[in-house]
């Protein structure tokens, strides 16, 4: 408990303690999320009145956004596969900052659900047993499912490795090992799940469509890990973390196949539509070329049209792809377009027109805006802290307090000992430690502090016959192989390498001998810590 | 630069205080306009999950919040299905003018909020001539000086009390559901105002308080339902309810549009009833229902009286 508490406060320092572009950061990230927070008091007072949803275009902005960053969160196991299953090293690496990333998307998503609803103070109406959640029956129940189950799953991955690495110690696969396999398929869960969200509603012809969830995939295949690419790059630069170049290239690679995918899942999409012409073709219409006059998103979505196959196509040669400026054009243009094209671009045609005909236009509000940047900002500061904690973990310069550590010389030393005054006969003293079997004595004053040690060794060097008469003071050395009782374990091994001695008397605060310690008492007490 | 970290650090720290003393009155603003019901209300159960007693009991804590609130005693009904009723409505496109009396004659009765105008029914029209309840060409929010105009028919839409509805499908917290005469309700107090029913409903037939629902005191009808036109709150979902207070309260008694209507274009009875009205022209007139391939079966029958 106390080492739980002690820990806690380690990290809440590391958290709270860093240089002046770190605050200046923060104190940024703070300032929108005050922004945000101040248009969202404004929307709890007044309502969703503030945005620019009306009953004809009933979700927006927030929902977009929503359903943008669960393709955040599951991109996460891109990275899980090839660096668990196939031992990529180079990637597996840097897991840890994409699951961490994963927890702050999934974070933002719920906050997005949050601040879209009517009644937020009611969400737990929506929880099975104090709630009333309609499960199996509603496909949002099960997105509350999904969603906070890929939280915890990543969450105990991300925390468990960081806990391990904190005590310096290595994970263990057997514990997180099922965990990892886990949250393959539920990564690719959640945002199944979230396409079947639209994909359900025949009421609605445009999200009606079974290639809703592959296309899902593989734009969120595309959008995450490119802002992984340009995190990583910004973490390298900022931190000691080394992330190589080839893991950023393979993630690269992967981008360009899933962007490929995803274009010609698209492509399949518009040919049915357009080809077949019937009158559930109308919200593809007014997305791409805008119906009866009514066209705010067209110029969106050509912008991101265009941005995704040029993004394609400078992912798809390894020339562009390994150089960095052409790559952090394409990253940037991977999640401008299918924050375009996932987000607004999937949400708003849904509803337009709406079910009986109407074209309402729906443009966020400002409040709709600030909302949805102080969101944004949360999640960053939330993946901000998550780093600056991971990061010297990981590096190894932030250790956690642990039993490991607290193990000291008086925990694993041994008490038996001989302390001798210094006029005590050489003789004797060779008697007491034959009769005792130990090859070291120590000497005292008679106010039992120590003043010096004697070895087997220095009593045979003695001729035979010569040690009649002499007393211990002659022969005794002064104390060199000393240690006080509290000296932390990692050292006690050091001390004894750098001085070449088996053995060290251990000596309290008043230097008076409490014990001794050898090599194999420190090798046994490791051994112990490691079993644990 | 210690002392330039020391004031950004100031500036931090005020920002964070300021945010924070905002997020506290955020939080307490509901309490702040709540008296003590408040926790009463929000541990309120699910309405299908409380037995008669714990019914009364929010009843008459809704009874003694409306009175507080309107100055006015509200009485809230909460009269269940009766067996062998099945609720249908049916809709005679040959008669309908287009007037609207049927839309302010449903505001009238079921207490919708005035500011912002919430109505329960959509009056469309067509022009003649063309493809026949073609929705991509309807109109809204057409205003001419006189209806019925030649060149138009008009066609209401409501709640289709559909006896498959994909809004209660949708609901996460079961908050819509269909009640065993048919009708398509919403407990106010438990929708957590996600709107998946609205983007689930193919016939546009729910609305959401965006907004503080506004009534004037004088314009409430007092009898009630609580499944029905009882007021609502900010940020739930509501919708036409054959105007449950009066069809359970005096059975027989037809819903608000029916009445308003100067044209007799609608018609409203008992589905398991073979002498209805609504099943004589079930049987009798050439029916048809919207939507039908989306399998939703609605209850709402449009029909042709006549031809022309």
């Amino acid at each position: 408990m106390v080492q739980t508490i002690r820990n806690f406060f380690i990290a809440l320092r590391q958290i709270a303690v860093g240089d002046k572009r770190y605050y200046v950061w923060v104190a940024f990230l703070s300032f929108l999320m005050l922004l945000g927070a101040s248009a969202y008091i404004g929307q709890l007072n007044r309502g969703l009145i503030i945005t620019a949803m009306r009953d004809q275009v009933s979700w927006g902005l927030y929902i977009s956004n929503f359903t943008f960053l669960v393709g955040v969160a599951a991109a996460a196991v891109l990275l899980v596969i090839p660096a668990y299953l196939y031992h990529f090293k180079p990637i597996k690496e840097i897991v840890l900052f994409g699951e961490l990333l994963a927890i702050s998307a999934i974070s933002m998503c719920i906050l997005f659900i949050m601040v879209d609803m009517g009644q937020p103070l009611r969400v737990w109406h929506i929880l099975p047993v104090i709630g009333a959640m309609n499960f199996p029956a509603s496909l949002l129940a099960w997105d509350v499912v999904v969603l906070n189950g890929y939280l915890a799953i990543n969450t105990c991955i991300a925390f468990y490795v960081l806990y391990r690495l904190s005590i310096g110690k290595d994970y263990k696969m057997s514990v997180i090992g099922p965990l990892i396999i886990l949250s393959i398929p539920w990564a690719v869960s959640i945002h199944t799940v979230t396409a079947f969200l639209y994909n359900g509603l025949p009421a609605r012809p445009f999200w009606n469509a079974s290639i809703l969830a592959p296309r899902f995939l593989a734009s969120a295949f595309c959008s995450g890990p490119a802002l992984m690419i340009v995190l990583f790059q910004i973490i390298r630069k900022l931190s000691e973390v080394e992330i190589d170049n080839k893991a950023i290239f393979k993630i690269a690679e992967l981008i360009a196949y899933a962007m490929g995918i995803n274009l010609f899942l698209l492509g399949a999409e518009v040919f049915k539509e357009f080809y077949s012409g019937s009158i559930h073709s109308e919200p593809i219409k007014y997305l791409y070329f805008g119906l009866h006059g009514h066209n705010n998103l067209v110029p969106w979505t050509w912008f991101a049209t265009v941005l995704n196959i040029s993004a394609f196509f400078l992912f798809l040669f390894p020339k562009t792809r390994e150089n960095f400026t052409t790559l952090n054009m394409a990253c940037a243009a991977v999640i401008t377009g299918v924050y375009i094209e996932k987000g607004m671009g999937l949400i708003i045609p849904g509803f337009i027109p709406d079910t009986l005909g109407e074209i309402y236009e729906y443009t966020p509000t400002m409040q709709e805006i600030l909302v949805t940047v102080g969101i944004w900002a949360t999640g960053a500061l939330l993946y901000t802290f998550l780093l600056k904690l991971a990061i010297p973990v990981y590096t190894g310069k932030l250790r956690f307090f642990s039993k490991a550590q607290a193990v000291a010389a008086h925990d694993i030393m041994s008490r038996r000992m001989v302390s001798v005054l210094p006029d005590t006969p050489v003789d004797d003293l060779a008697k007491l430690l034959v009769s005792k079997h130990l090859s070291d004595a120590a000497v005292v004053d008679d106010t039992n502090k120590l003043i010096g040690t004697v070895s087997e060794t220095d009593i045979i060097s003695l001729e035979v016959g010569q040690s009649t008469g002499k007393k211990t003071s002659d022969i005794m050395t002064p104390p060199t192989a000393v240690i006080a009782e509290d000296t932390r374990i990692q050292e006690l091994g050091k001390v004894l390498a750098d001085r070449k001695m088996n053995h060290l008397f251990v000596i309290n605060k008043d230097s008076q001998p409490v014990g001794m310690i050898s090599a194999s008492d420190i090798l046994k007490a490791l051994e112990n810590i490691r079993q644990e | 630069m210690k002392k330039d970290e020391k004031t950004n650090k100031g500036i931090d720290r005020r920002k964070f205080l300021q945010g924070a003393a905002l997020g506290l009155a955020g939080i307490a603003l509901p309490l702040d306009k709540a008296d003590a019901s408040f926790w009463e209300a929000f541990f309120q159960k699910h309405f299908r999950e409380m037995n008669e007693v714990e019914i009364n009991k929010v009843i008459s804590r809704l009874e003694r919040e409306y009175e507080a609130k309107y100055n006015k005693a509200i009485k809230v009904g909460h009269e269940k299905a009766m067996p062998g009723v099945l609720f249908g409505y049916g809709l005679d496109l040959s008669r309908c003018i287009g007037c609207r009396r049927c839309v302010y004659g449903c505001v009238e009765e079921n207490n919708q909020s005035l500011d912002p105008q919430i109505h329960w029914i959509t009056v469309l029209r067509f022009k003649k001539g063309e493809k026949w309840v073609d929705l991509e060409n309807a109109e809204k929010y057409y205003n001419p000086d006189k209806v019925p105009q030649d060149e138009y028919f008009y066609m209401p839409v409501q709640c289709q009390q559909c006896e498959n509805p994909p809004c209660v499908r949708a609901c996460p917290t079961q908050a819509t559901w269909k009640d065993p005469d048919g009708i398509v309700v919403v407990d106010y107090n438990w929708c957590i105002g996600c709107r998946y029913c609205m983007a689930a409903c193919p016939y546009g037939a729910r609305r959401f308080n965006w907004g503080k629902p506004n009534r004037p005191v004088e314009k409430i009808n007092p009898n009630t339902h609580y499944l029905g036109n009882r007021p609502r709150y900010k940020g739930v979902v509501e919708k036409c309810t054959f105007c449950v207070q009066r069809v359970r309260h005096e059975p027989g008694r037809y819903p608000a549009c029916v009445e308003a209507c100067p044209v007799g274009a609608r018609k409203f009875g008992n589905l398991l009833d073979p002498n209805s009205e609504i099943r004589y022209l079930i049987q009798h007139k050439r029916v048809f229902r919207l939507k039908e391939d989306l399998n939703t079966n609605p209850k709402f029958y449009y029909f042709f009286a006549y031809g022309k």
